[in-house]
């Protein structure tokens, strides 16, 4: 285990590279305890708008259901190894439509997607072709809320060939676009994605521009485009800067997501940055805009949200529930007593 | 079987749930080429609003009638679009016809799968289906399993004995409702009434409870054990227990199995008045992994 955090490594996870190591950079997280503040969000309600749930265990599904995360989407991505076969991506895409989608509405969350070829996986040019035959196959389907996330990592020719493809698979889906946008050489390359977006004759409120800081964000929403912000320790947004944007910025197409994956990360990223904007006075409207509505209304452009499936809870059907193997019963989440020493 | 009846039902029943605009939407892609056949049904909920279906007394008989055992009970709207789209899949060459069906359930989502599973008996080439309809067994989604496994003709047709066991297996150890099961006593069998017998001391001995309608699977079957098992039974605090094993016993009629009933004269008189039959333990929400304090 690596003690010294000057020889810290971050973790090369959703965000490869930070932009500065924790000790450089002013910490994201300061002692303020969870538990003393998740009474200030009591009954409010949260969309998480990018979180990859097949990384997450069910501890995190009720302590999200907990929290008062009601409804999420996760966007198709990469697994952390390029995927060598168009089986192993077809089997991702059909477990975000069925199985984890499954498994979320068990914890009384539901759960949308979208669904894309990411943009690590866009350079190994053969696979990319095969993988874009069958996309049109998945971005039918129900619950599919647009094409994502797509975009640039390196800003190859073949990153930038396949974010145009997938574009014109989104005009013709008519779905929103949710845009990956770059660790390294950032600036650039979020003008460069929504340029070549308003060169597809994409609709800017149809296109979400993800991982945005201080710097990309002007010109995020003077373009017209909603700004997605990832609360992410130590290589992104900390919460505490999220709170200064919205200060600034106010709520207007601007979204919070956690997109919380393999990494250190953390699915409580909304209601904590919500605790935190009010415990600063923002207003809860905008609160609730950041954290809930302007996502809602960008993806449900899809026509595949209906709000009134998640706004007062997820129906638990009883139908659905399968003991022996999994997870519901009685329409109560089963609870182990994780302080028992008896497994019953 | 009459298959082109089934067509005339769903024909009907369709044109009595869908709008016109969405009857016309579906009408023209079940005449469309096979490609743009499963894009439709895929594409289907966003042209079809999703509804009950409510059949007519007549729709339901018809149904039932033209293909034995067939329910849509607790369908949708989408559902039956789906299902009447794949019974419209051009079947004449089985290679490219199998292929077709393949890719629709390799990618399906769950409402997709509950369609394929639910349209097993109108596809052609039936025998072919049986790999995929075991899957449906293994899966651990709710709704998948109960479109195959629920008010569906095709395993007791079609399975041979051990997926057959392992079908009514999974419905108990998943406190699913064993009666929607079709042609569940029919396939009763030796093999299974000694499964469920180990299952029963399983759960015994972790101090749960068995559903109390599994035992209608084992009165042909009697034997030693399974007379101990109604001996548990009896005296078990839950009269639906105590219910279970004189109707066994009832029914096994051998002379041991008689004797024991007679020792429970009040049951005894309730089984031969036909005061009691399976149907009053027939539960569907069970929970029967509570350990009994």
């Amino acid at each position: 285990m690596q003690q010294n955090p000057k020889n810290h490594e971050p973790n090369p996870s959703h965000f490869e590279e930070s932009q500065g190591t924790p000790d450089q950079e002013s910490p994201t997280h300061r002692n303020l305890t969870w538990d003393e503040y998740r009474d200030t969000i009591k009954g409010m309600r949260f969309f998480d708008p990018h979180i990859h749930m097949t990384s997450r265990t069910t501890d995190d599904y009720q302590a999200m259901f907990d929290a008062g995360i009601v409804a999420l989407i996760e966007p198709a991505f990469w697994l952390g190894q390029p995927r060598t076969g168009l089986a192993s991506f077809k089997d991702y895409y059909s477990s975000l439509v069925n199985w984890e989608r499954f498994r979320s509405s068990q914890f009384g969350i539901k759960h949308y997607c979208t669904i894309g070829l990411n943009s690590r996986e866009a350079n190994n040019e053969p696979l990319a072709e095969e993988v874009m035959e069958i996309l049109p196959l998945f971005l039918y389907k129900e619950g599919v809320v647009g094409v994502g996330e797509i975009g640039f990592d390196d800003q190859t020719a073949a990153e930038e060939k396949y974010y145009r493809a997938q574009l014109e698979l989104a005009r013709q889906a008519r779905l929103p676009v949710q845009v990956h946008t770059p660790h390294r050489d950032k600036k650039h390359g979020t003008e460069r994605s929504m340029s070549i977006a308003l060169e597809h004759g994409l609709d800017p409120a149809w296109v979400i521009i993800d991982h945005n800081n201080e710097e990309t964000v002007r010109s995020v929403l003077d373009q017209g485009f909603y700004a997605g912000f990832t609360i992410y320790p130590f290589t992104k947004m900390g919460n505490e800067r999220m709170v200064k944007v919205v200060e600034q910025y106010g709520a207007e197409r601007i979204m919070i997501n956690s997109a919380a994956d393999w990494g250190i990360s953390d699915p409580l990223a909304l209601p904590k940055t919500a605790a935190l904007m009010k415990m600063r006075g923002i207003p809860d409207d905008v609160i609730r805009k950041v954290t809930y509505q302007n996502a809602i209304d960008a993806f449900a452009q899809s026509g595949q949200i209906d709000e009134a499936d998640f706004a007062h809870g997820l129906e638990i059907d009883q139908s659905q529930k399968m003991n022996g193997n999994t997870i519901l019963r009685g329409g109560q989440q089963p609870r182990i007593a994780k302080e028992s020493l008896f497994i019953n | 079987m009459a298959l082109s009846d089934s067509f005339t039902v769903f024909h009907s029943l369709l044109r009595s749930q869908l709008s016109p605009t969405e009857y016309d939407w579906l009408r023209s892609k079940g005449n469309a080429s096979p490609l743009e056949l499963m894009t439709a049904f895929v594409a289907v909920p966003r042209f079809v609003a999703r509804q009950p279906v409510q059949a007519s007394a007549e729709h339901s008989q018809a149904l039932a009638e033209s293909i034995e055992g067939f329910s849509i009970e607790g369908w949708s709207t989408v559902r039956l679009s789906r299902v009447w789209l794949l019974s419209r899949l051009d079947s004449s060459d089985r290679e490219t016809y199998v292929r077709h069906i393949e890719t629709l359930f390799d990618t399906a989502e769950m409402n997709e799968l509950v369609a394929l599973y639910s349209a097993l008996p109108l596809l052609g080439y039936p025998e072919h289906w049986l790999f995929r309809a075991t899957e449906a067994v293994r899966s651990n989604v709710g709704d998948v399993f109960d479109a195959l496994v629920m008010h569906n003709p095709y395993p007791a047709r079609y399975f041979t004995e051990a997926p057959w066991n392992q079908l009514v297996l999974k419905t108990i150890f998943n406190d699913k409702p064993l009666h929607k099961i079709v042609g569940l006593e029919a396939r009763a069998n030796p093999a299974l009434a000694g499964m469920l017998s180990d299952f029963a001391h399983e759960r015994w001995a972790a101090g749960r409870s068995v559903a109390p309608e599994v035992w209608r699977l084992s009165p042909n079957f009697f034997n030693a054990t399974l007379l101990e098992d109604m001996k548990h039974l009896f005296s078990s605090r839950d009269l639906s227990d105590q219910r279970a094993a004189a109707l066994a016993c009832f029914q096994a009629g051998s002379a041991p199995a008689q004797a024991l009933l007679a020792q429970y004269p009040e049951l005894e008189k309730e089984v031969q008045q036909k005061k009691i039959s399976w149907a009053d333990l027939e539960f569907n929400d069970l929970n029967t992994y509570a350990t009994k304090s």
